[in-house]
């Protein structure tokens, strides 16, 4: 790791001008992403950022780190790779709702309980904008877009009951309506020694509805530090995250207070522990030997 | 919360100077980053009153640092970026893609009425009476500035009633 | 009252003589020039004109630059064409980011913003100097007459219909439905803005007349689509019941046609949760009974590649659509290209052959969807449908389909002797198996990716296996003497020939037809079935062939080699092949075909016989 040099935001800049649509949600997301990254303090070269398909997948490249736009659905376990070779990367994971919801799901419980040091972040805006605005995981039920045009017939999953259920060890949530906020989240985030989730209300202007707007969700917004939440009660928690859709509940969910070692923590201490009985390299065919 | 980690009540004179010049800088980039945004939409028209408005805080800025030097000469900067949140600078979610001029100074308005807002409800706090006439004078300059946007949006005609977004194409499918 | 008759003032001299007249635009997104493209096309359809409208766009969601490409003739267009007769410019910038799709020569008429502070012997198209190059106020003219700069599309319209006569009344009546429930006003500043372009070409006539002849067949039925759409709507004509997929550029379309119509006709559709969910759905409704399909690209297709093989081993009837666009993996997915060939033929390990065929437009995506399912159900297979991006994404008139002129064929089900004791992978003499469905009793059986028995049971036993393989490979064998899915054009004995399939094939017939007047001995010959590959009937096309091309858009000329795969082509059949996203443009195939022509001539000569 190198020496210890003052970051700021703007070191985490790419000059790459985004795609997204003037008044996207994801551009104070991104803004969040550059001021937890500076708060940390780690050089742009030592982090990994990888993300999916989709419209809040191409951050990884508005960034100075090392990125990767990698396919839909699966960043996350191209980051699992890129931890275990690597544990000492800061390694970053980012994608839309559909990306990790909808064809990513199935990786979800496995990053949990393998618990690597990843931090993962989801913009979640209830719509597959890329694509020009079909059903997501996480529409509401009766909302109409380009492939439900009579309704969607669909419950929406549940991100943060998922992530609690599962047993994360870390699970929150942020909004643009308190970017103070979002930022301080994102470097809990990325500072919590484990795998990390924070769904992030980014609201889509071209293919959101008003209710999905800041302005609205203002409205339905409540700080889980104000309204006393204790971050330690899974259960709480759990109970809370159960108002995902009807109200925008900021901050931490659950913080597991005592974090068990992670994936790469163990790895590390088998590869201490089996090293000295490692056969050189050279003379590996010495385990055919017949005895 | 627009501001973290520094104490409105105690601060400094060197701080509160540090504090407006970095507001400006905040205002300034975050204009140019709008701008930027309207050419990728070739929407010239935002994007000169945009250019227009970096220039602004640009010279704001200027004039408060120019100060700043005067009277603290190169003392170390103790108010960083990482402690304030879009004080001046428009909200992200004010731009749009085919806004119209007027739209655009109407999002400037906003953030000047915001920032007026934000010294204002400082000052009843405010210990040091330097600092208190400083941010009064901030103050009064945002609805100077406010004054100014108002004065240019006089000069537009109206819109026209009806939405860019009635002729511009669907979005692309990526 | 206005004079809009195609004789006045305006077009130039003399009487209109055009018969095809070729567009380009260029601005951006917010300049509703893919808007100001489709209303012109409509308006030529409803003048009795064919046509056909491409797009094109940068990568910016809302659209940074856009341009679109409409050709308007009095015949059937076979290809979006080569070279602009009309190119306008919103802004130069965007318009010179299409150089490949909005080509200007000599006989090209510019017609461009004058906002742009460049003057007509100026502008920044390097090493061309068009016919005419006009500056026209239009964002002025927008904002003067609708009150926003943004009316540029419909100003530019009324400039078209006053220069070209297309559309004087079409486009308004057109923009008047589109706009009813918006308000008046709206409609109204469109009438204004579509009036000043008119008076504006009307009072600056174009120093040669670009105007086009009426059209003879105004007033009978058109129809306009894009190859999606014509996609689902054949399969809803071929009774598919079930749609399963995910969406995915530039194929989406085709799911969206499912969830707007298909619970009307008793079936179901599901976006699933990804694309291998969206197959294996598909795969159980067919399982079911019903006629299935999914659609996807070129990622989607990777994806599926396990539940194809899935397919092909439990002989399963489904209709895979793959919309090809720029590869590998995300590629460029607003870009056409041909290059998932060989995944579509080979991907999904072990020994499988599965149908391909590729429609060439979107007139003859119905025939071939429905060919698709027909094959599908009567051999119980999977067939891969490959459209291209920009087949799927192109509107097209067209002449309406007689569809009672399709026989439907539907799966060889059970009849009573079938159920005493069936077998679902009986051995017949055709190969092909009755197939049962759950709810039929006496026909129960498991399907399974596991080789298995005559009665479904898994078996690992090489015999069976070699039977079975035999089985499943051999009952497709009469597809290759299908001779309705090979269209020969040109003179049928010539040397110099090309092979092109999918959406090259217009292109390469309208070239055929400018070689042919060129006074070449040349023929053209468009596969519809690309796999199995029919040998027989290269062998007859290729017996004459001494020289010539085979032409498709992909880096590894994918297609001249899957035919070296099958057969001896002639030592001078080349490939005329590269990447996508830039278009074959039908001039630079004649010239490429006049290439090969002295080739074929310089060989001869020394072969010439003195004379005695």
């Amino acid at each position: 790791m190198s020496a210890t040099i003052e970051y700021t935001p703007k070191d985490y800049k790419s000059d790459l001008k985004p795609i997204w649509c003037p008044g996207c949600g994801d551009f104070s997301v991104v803004q969040a992403i550059y001021r937890a990254l500076a708060a940390i303090g780690r050089p742009p070269h030592e982090i990994a950022f990888i993300s999916g398909i989709g419209c809040s997948s191409r951050i990884p490249g508005y960034t100075t780190a090392y990125g990767f736009n990698s396919v839909h659905g699966r960043s996350l376990p191209i980051a699992q790779g890129i931890k275990l070779a690597n544990p000492d990367l800061l390694v970053l994971a980012a994608g839309g709702d559909g990306d990790g919801f909808s064809i990513g799901g199935g990786h979800l419980p496995h990053m949990v309980r393998r618990n690597m040091d990843i931090a993962y972040i989801v913009m979640d805006n209830q719509i597959y904008g890329l694509t020009k605005g079909q059903l997501s995981p996480t529409s509401q039920k009766g909302r109409s877009t380009c492939t439900s045009r009579h309704g969607s017939l669909e419950a929406p999953v549940n991100p943060l009951l998922y992530m609690l259920a599962y047993g994360a060890g870390f699970v929150a949530q942020a909004c643009p309506t308190d970017l103070a906020g979002m930022a301080a989240i994102i470097e809990a985030a990325i500072r919590y020694p484990g795998f990390a989730f924070v769904n992030i209300q980014s609201p889509c202007v071209t293919y959101g509805e008003e209710s999905q707007q800041l302005k609205s969700l203002k409205a339905i917004s409540e700080n889980l530090e104000t309204i006393g939440h204790n971050p330690a009660d899974r259960l709480a928690a759990m109970d809370l995250a159960q108002d995902y859709g009807d109200k925008l509940h900021l901050g931490v969910f659950y913080r597991n207070p005592e974090p068990p070692p992670t994936y790469g923590d163990l790895v590390k201490e088998r590869q201490e522990r089996l090293a000295k009985d490692a056969i050189p390299r050279e003379n590996i065919l010495d385990l055919f030997i017949k005895k | 919360m627009a501001i973290q980690g520094i104490d409105l009540a105690r601060q400094s004179l060197l701080d509160a100077l540090d504090l407006a010049i970095l507001v400006e800088e905040e205002a300034q980039e975050r204009y140019g980053e709008f701008a930027d945004q309207m050419d990728q939409y070739r929407n010239a028209d935002a994007a000169r009153f945009f250019r227009h408005m970096v220039e602004n805080e640009a010279k704001h800025g200027e004039e408060l640092s120019s100060r700043r030097e005067q009277r603290f000469g190169d003392a170390p900067r103790k108010v960083t970026r990482a402690m304030i949140f879009d004080i001046e600078a428009p909200d992200y979610d004010a731009a749009r893609a085919f806004m119209t001029p007027r739209q655009a100074m109407e999002a400037a308005l906003a953030s000047e009425l915001k920032a007026r807002d934000f010294f204002e409800a400082a000052l009843p706090s405010i210990q040091d009476a330097e600092v208190r006439e400083l941010f009064q004078e901030l103050r009064d300059e945002e609805v100077q500035h406010q004054a100014l946007v108002q004065a240019e949006l006089a000069k537009l005609p109206p819109d026209s009633g009806i939405s860019p977004e009635a002729f511009v194409d669907e979005p692309a499918a990526q | 009252m206005t004079d809009y008759s195609p004789g006045s003032r305006g077009m130039g001299q003399g009487a209109p003589t055009r018969k095809d007249l070729v567009f380009g635009m260029a601005g951006s997104g917010g300049d509703g020039i893919v808007s100001a493209g489709d209303s012109l096309l409509q308006a030529a359809a409803a003048e009795g004109y064919h046509g056909v409208m491409t797009k094109s766009f940068g990568s910016q969601i809302r659209g940074g630059e856009s341009s679109c490409r409409v050709r308007i003739s009095t015949e059937p267009i076979l290809n979006p064409g080569g070279n602009l007769d009309v190119a306008v410019a919103l802004n130069w910038e965007d318009f010179l980011k299409f150089g490949a799709e909005l080509p200007v020569s000599g006989t090209t008429v510019v017609i461009y913003e004058a906002a742009t502070n460049i003057l007509p012997d100026n502008i920044p198209l390097v090493g061309v100097t068009p016919r005419q190059v006009i500056a026209v106020p239009i964002a002025k003219m927008a904002k003067d007459t609708a009150g926003t700069e943004r009316a540029k599309n419909t100003v530019v319209l009324g400039l078209i219909a006053g220069w070209f006569g297309i559309g004087a009344v079409a486009v308004m009546k057109g923009i008047r439905k589109k706009l009813a429930k918006k308000g008046d006003e709206l409609v109204e500043a469109n009438q204004r803005a579509f009036d000043a372009g008119r008076a504006f070409a009307l009072e600056n006539p174009l120093t040669i007349s670009m105007a086009i002849v009426p059209s003879e067949t105004k007033g009978a039925v058109k129809l306009i689509t894009d190859g999606n759409d014509m996609c689902a709507a054949a399969a809803i004509f071929a009774g598919c019941q079930f749609f399963g997929g995910y969406p995915i550029t530039p194929s989406t379309e085709i799911m969206q046609f499912f969830t707007d119509r298909v619970w009307g006709y008793g079936g179901a559709v599901l976006q699933a949760e990804d694309e291998i969910a969206g197959i294996g759905a598909a795969i159980g409704a067919s399982f079911a009974g019903k006629k299935s399909m999914t659609a996807t690209s070129g990622p989607g297709l990777s994806l599926k590649t396990e539940m194809m093989g899935l397919a092909s081993i439990a002989e399963l009837p489904l209709v895979i659509v793959d919309v090809q666009r720029g590869g590998p993996s995300t590629g460029l997915p607003t870009k056409s290209e041909q290059s998932d060939l060989f995944a579509a033929c080979f991907s999904a390990h072990g020994d499988v052959i599965r149908p391909v065929l590729a429609p060439t437009s979107v007139a003859d995506t119905f025939r071939l969807t429905v060919e698709a399912f027909n094959i599908a159900e009567y051999y119980q297979t999977p067939v891969l449908l490959l459209s291209d991006q920009e087949i799927s994404q192109r509107k097209e008139t067209l002449d309406p389909i007689d569809t009672s002129q399709f026989v439907i064929l539907d799966r060889l089900c059970p009849s009573g002797p079938d159920l005493k004791d069936y077998k679902r992978f009986k051995q017949t003499e055709n190969f092909i198996s009755p197939i049962s469905f759950p709810g039929l009793a006496g026909g129960t059986y498991l399907a399974s990716g596991i080789e298995h028995t005559e009665n479904g049971a898994p078996t690992n036993s090489g015999t069976v296996h070699a039977r079975m393989n035999e089985k499943r490979i051999r009952k497709l064998d009469p597809l290759k003497d299908r001779k309705d899915l090979f269209e020969v054009l040109g003179n049928p004995n010539a040397p110099l020939a090309m092979v092109a399939w999918g959406s090259v094939a217009g292109v390469c017939r309208e070239a055929l037809n400018m070689a042919l007047n060129d006074g070449l001995n040349v023929k053209l010959m468009v596969p519809y079935l690309l796999y199995p590959v029919a040998e027989g009937a290269y062998r007859d096309f290729f017996a004459s062939v001494r020289k010539g091309l085979i032409i498709e858009q992909t880096h590894l000329a994918q297609f001249h080699k899957l035919l070296r795969m099958h057969i001896d082509l002639p030592a001078g059949v080349r490939p005329l092949a590269r990447s996508g996203a830039n278009p074959f443009l039908p001039g630079e195939i004649v010239a490429a075909l006049h290439n090969l022509l002295s080739e074929l001539q310089r060989r001869h000569e020394g072969k010439l016989q003195p004379q005695e």
